[in-house]
């Protein structure tokens, strides 16, 4: 495997992120906090492009929102995949747009043959403006929506059918949306088709700062729980490695931390790999 | 015409994030409320931390939590629209400027212009900067020098570059006590990969002003010899900071 466990870039690291000699090593950025005419931070990641492998992870493209994604963003965000020439380009299941606004968070919606041709329509546009495939990540829910006619797996597979997009499986998205809503984590796990996943993403949570909410929040501000890395192995375990994320996005602590979560990642990704030889 | 579902979906979830009704049978379920709770924090953070990274000397000034108050009045009148929220707060300076809380400290609006303008230097276009033996070399007095596009100058009734320049690292301790309380010009550049703050003098702003006009050095340099300045001496103070673009080839 040329790429296994991967780290969000942060700025402050762009040192560490240069001289580590780490195999397998990637980034990942948020295209938004790149998709800007010029200066130091889109060189930083030009020079850390010579060195890694970079993933696109956008916010911002609401592929879920009846709206579709603005042009100028698309001819932005290919302006930036064609400089970069990243690993993989992805975003969310989720809207952001309405009426000219963003909404900075990746809003809910109800399951429905309609909202899936939306989605369809949206992701074949990205698609076509990018010229290769999104992947598309399960966000955290908060609450079960009244009018779903699917589940989220079959929404993912349907749009991966109709799309050819692949999937990026957030292991804490699925934790935090089964505490919220009741369900059973490992059992989404195990529901999910292997060979769409393209990407996998790990982060911590939070509990709710409402002391009256129980909801858990899917925050990227600390360590991943022992709950996310038993989901993760059992996922690795069914489906082989993928090339694996730790998110951070607040909190940040020192390079050394999130290397030593990302050498556990990819710690099981080489364990998974060994036993799939002596099967 | 009616409504899809989704579209009738997406408008009343973004209506009530916006507090503008939660009369419908979806915000029946407390739940739901919760939720909608939990998305309305998430992006009111996300928008705020954009403004705090954006104007951290404003931030510094007033303090994290009046800070937090103006951003918070700012984020419901202004709120995000474009989804780089790297380029999130334009209009923040006027908005402080009439922001009734902070009327005891008019600078503070004057420092957000300058940090805005520290926004749009970073991630501006790349060029290539033009040097002093270039300048003297293709010495044209009819010719305009081009601003780099990283450039952005900016005069403000307050010390207010003063201000921002005693709040970076390694600034003097007594920068502020030592603050003369004037009307300044600020030159903000990017020099190599760093954004650079300069209070400079109005020599320097007429000549600013006059190579923005498109006016030719020979102009630009009466612009300075108006004000009894030094033309050689602010052209090469400016060509350091970075201010011009190499001429065409």
């Amino acid at each position: 495997m040329d790429i296994t466990a991967g780290l969000g870039f942060k700025t402050e690291h762009l040192a560490e992120a240069l001289t580590s000699r780490a195999a397998g090593l990637w980034f990942e950025v948020h295209a938004e906090n790149y998709m800007v005419e010029g200066g130091p931070r889109l060189a930083a990641l030009d020079a850390l492009r010579q060195r890694r492998p970079i993933s696109l992870h956008g916010v911002g493209l609401s592929i879920a929102s009846v709206q579709p994604p603005s042009p100028e963003h698309l001819t932005r965000l290919k302006a930036l995949a064609d400089r970069i020439e990243p690993a993989a380009v992805s975003d969310h299941l989720a809207w952001q747009r309405w009426d000219g606004g963003h909404h900075a968070d990746f809003l809910p919606f109800p399951r429905t043959e309609a909202a899936l041709d939306i989605v369809v329509g949206n992701v074949d546009r990205v698609q076509a403006a990018l010229n290769r495939p999104l992947l598309v990540e399960n966000p955290s829910l908060y609450a079960d929506l009244p009018g779903h006619e699917m589940g989220e797996v079959e929404f993912l597979a349907q749009l991966a059918q109709r799309t050819g997009c692949g999937l990026l499986v957030d292991v804490n998205n699925i934790f935090v949306s089964a505490a919220n809503l009741g369900f059973k984590a490992e059992t989404r796990i195990d529901a999910i088709a292997g060979e769409l996943v393209g990407e996998i993403h790990l982060a911590g949570h939070a509990r709710d700062s409402d002391p009256a909410s129980p909801l858990l929040i899917d925050s990227h501000d600390a360590a991943i729980s022992d709950a996310v890395w038993a989901l993760y192995r059992r996922l690795i375990a069914r489906i082989g490695p993928r090339p694996t994320l730790i998110e951070r996005d607040d909190q940040i602590p020192a390079f050394d931390v999130l290397m030593a979560e990302r050498n556990v990642a990819e710690a099981i990704m080489i364990a998974a790999e060994g036993d799939y030889e002596y099967v | 015409m009616n409504m899809s579902e989704p579209e009738a979906f997406q408008q009343a979830f973004a209506l009530a994030l916006a507090g503008e009704g939660t009369a419908g049978a979806l915000f029946a379920d407390p739940a739901i409320v919760r939720a909608l709770a939990v998305h309305r924090n998430t992006s009111a953070k996300a928008a705020h931390d954009a403004l705090a990274a954006n104007f951290p000397v404003v931030r510094a000034l007033v303090g994290d939590d009046s800070f937090a108050g103006c951003a918070c009045a700012f984020i419901e009148s202004h709120p995000p629209r474009d989804p780089r929220l790297c380029f999130y707060g334009e209009g923040l300076a006027a908005f402080i400027a009439e922001y009734a809380p902070f009327s005891q400290a008019p600078y503070l609006g004057d420092v957000a212009a300058i940090e805005r303008r520290i926004t749009e230097t970073l991630f501006a276009p790349d060029a290539e900067p033009l040097d002093q033996a270039e300048f003297l070399d293709a010495l044209d007095l009819d010719a305009p020098l081009i601003l780099h596009p990283a450039v952005r100058f900016v005069a403000v009734a307050s010390p207010a570059a003063s201000i921002w320049l005693a709040h970076q690292p390694g600034a003097p301790s007594d920068a502020l006590e030592r603050l003369a309380w004037r009307e300044e010009a600020a030159l903000i550049s990017r020099p190599g990969w760093s954004v650079q703050v300069a209070v400079i003098d109005r020599c320097a702003l007429a000549f600013l002003t006059a190579c923005q006009r498109g006016e030719g050095l020979g102009e630009a340099a009466l612009a300075v010899t108006a004000l009894d300045g030094v033309v050689s001496t602010v052209v090469a103070s400016l060509i350091s900071a970075g201010a011009f673009r190499a001429q065409p080839t």
